[in-house]
């Protein structure tokens, strides 16, 4: 697979600060990965993902040292047309990125932007609508629907403009439960039927995890970790001293592995676990019976 | 009959009308021609009289577009208050004419003819303009004012700050609701504080309001960097929203005849005197 985003020790200091938000940072993603990133607050998450977008360096202040490259190119030298046709971007927050009045128009701006034809944009806001569930909002305006709807029309504006790479920034950290749930799924389905890369920030580690081909763990403006998930969940200690709340399943394999009863790798899924659980159980009872 | 809240509504800039409101088989561009036209006109007559009855028609225009009158209500300060204003202005700082009558007293202060017969022609221009641009306002949404600028052909990057200086208003008073919230959250009993502690808390708003402003800004900014916008090399744009409506032999003869309106009233006036106030029904009133 060829690396469509590489990052050549990049620091990146925002004006006013007392210290560097990414320290040399190196890194290279291949094209179709779904990359997971998480840290505890103020890691550098989101600055690691604007520097892919390239608000960093084009709408920030600060100093930038090293390279970001998309598909070969330098995010320094491309414009924010060319950025928009590789990169979108979906940020926490769904109402700091609504730029028009209804779900429509706000699903044609981008497209508008990139130069797409009024008959391509109709097909492909049609297209969005259906992947993301809003056939029936687009008449209404984005600011008078709920949340995970909201979300759900800042992802489609996105995908509309079909980008190679989509990162999302903390895209469920202001939803509720049901909300956070549709946001997910959307990620599952544009990771099986899209072939997208796709970068997402996020806090709720277990969704994270079944999602992602490979993870990354940001600590203090560094890559502390960037493996696939059952390596990135090996030493849970160490994780946990890095800021990070491993999920509970993590957590209950990790009981497992220094009580000495489970000696396998790390598993993600919930039907893992079970089966991991489960055949402890039936080795400790085949040792009771033997003992007995 | 079919109740208001059995119909599918439409919110616009100012008020909630029903979808299938007549107004929206014409253009935004008839629409937006319609709001100048009906603006302009006031502006050349002056017999308030005839200013009146042209706010008339537009109350018409109301029930013709199905919006609630009673919706109106909430503008009804306003009005009062631009009367008052002009009245008062006019009595008080009567000017320095020869030709002025005393018609009366008020409070020691002698009230003239010319200037009372000058506030009801400036009132009832002001009265017909407000109204028109309610009706604009409360019959149009923000895509709809922004469809009729770009079929004119006003640059992008123009009609798109009018359109985040419309919604600024909203977002403003969003901001300042919050605010309140807040500070209720936290105790703060509006009812007890005296006026001058009022006054003094609003201008402290101030600096929560501006902050708030400035970041939704710098939100906007990074909104539309991350969705490929550009001022410069943007190139030409598909207009998706265009592609929604249509320019028919209605508007067309709509447009013509309002242009049409505008221009006999214009040559009306300078040919021939006709909306003067010299023949106002108000001065034989006031006389």
């Amino acid at each position: 697979m060829e690396n469509i985003i590489e990052i050549n020790h990049l620091t990146w200091q925002y004006n006013d600060t007392d210290h560097p938000a990414l320290k040399d940072v190196s890194l290279k993603i291949q094209e179709g990965e779904f990359i997971g990133v998480c840290g505890p607050n103020e890691a550098g998450k989101t600055t690691l993902v604007s520097c892919i977008k390239g608000l960093i360096p084009h709408n920030l202040l600060g100093s930038y040292k090293g390279e970001v490259k998309l598909f070969g190119k330098d995010v320094k030298a491309l414009s924010a047309k060319e950025l928009a046709k590789y990169v979108g971007f979906v940020f926490a927050d769904p109402e700091a990125q609504f730029t028009s009045m209804s779900v429509e128009e706000e699903l044609a701006f981008g497209m508008e932007n990139i130069g797409i034809e009024r008959d391509e944009i109709d097909r492909k806001i049609q297209w969005a609508a259906d992947i993301t569930g809003l056939g029936n909002l687009l008449d209404k305006s984005p600011y008078d629907i709920s949340g995970g709807q909201k979300q759900r029309v800042a992802i489609a504006s996105v995908l509309a403009m079909q980008p190679k790479i989509m990162i999302l920034d903390e895209p469920t950290s202001m939803l509720d439960p049901f909300g956070k749930d549709s946001v997910f799924n959307i990620c599952a389905r544009m990771k099986a039927e899209l072939n997208m890369t796709i970068i997402m920030v996020e806090h709720t580690l277990d969704r994270l995890a079944r999602l992602s081909d490979r993870l990354i763990l940001v600590g203090e403006g560094k890559i502390r970790r960037f493996s696939e998930p059952k390596q990135f969940f090996e030493d849970v200690d160490e994780l946990a001293e890095l800021g990070l709340n491993p999920p509970s399943s993590i957590l209950f394999l990790d009981k497992l592995k220094k009580a000495g009863l489970y000696h396998g790798e790390m598993k993600t899924t919930v039907e893992e676990v079970i089966q991991v659980a489960q055949s402890v159980c039936e080795k400790q009872r085949v040792i009771r019976e033997a003992r007995s | 009959m079919e109740g208001v809240h059995n119909k599918k509504m439409m919110k616009t800039l100012l008020a909630l009308i029903p979808v299938k409101s007549p107004l929206y088989y014409f253009h935004p561009v008839t629409r937006l021609l319609l709001f100048i036209i009906t603006g302009f006109i006031p502006l050349f007559i002056n017999k308030p009289e005839l200013n009146i009855l042209f706010a008339a028609l537009v109350m018409l225009l109301f029930i013709y577009s199905r919006v609630s009158l009673s919706s109106l209500k909430i503008y009804l300060p306003v009005i009062i208050c631009a009367g008052i204003f002009t009245f008062l202005t006019f009595i008080f700082f009567p000017g320095d004419d020869s030709n002025n009558q005393a018609i009366g007293h008020l409070f020691s202060i002698t009230i003239y003819d010319r200037p009372i017969m000058d506030a009801c022609i400036a009132y009832s221009k002001i009265l017909a303009l407000l109204l028109s641009s309610i009706f604009y306002f409360s019959t149009n949404r923000e895509r709809d004012i922004l469809a009729a600028l770009r079929t004119l052909k006003v640059p992008f990057v123009v009609s798109y700050v009018l359109g985040l200086s419309l919604r600024s208003a909203g977002m403003f008073l969003e901001d300042l609701h919050t605010v309140r919230e807040a500070e209720q959250a936290r105790g703060l009993d509006y009812s007890a504080m005296k006026f001058t502690e009022k006054v003094k808390l609003y201008s402290m708003y101030i600096i929560p309001l501006l902050s708030l402003a400035l970041r939704r800004s710098d939100e906007i900014s990074n909104a539309l960097f991350v969705k490929g916008y550009a001022i410069k090399g943007s190139g030409k744009r598909a207009d998706y929203i265009l592609s929604k409506y249509n320019f028919t032999v209605v508007d067309i003869i709509s447009c013509i005849a309002l242009i049409l309106l505008l221009i006999l009233i214009v040559y009306f006036k300078y040919s021939y005197h006709l909306f003067d106030s010299d023949q106002s029904i108000f001065r034989y009133f006031l006389k």
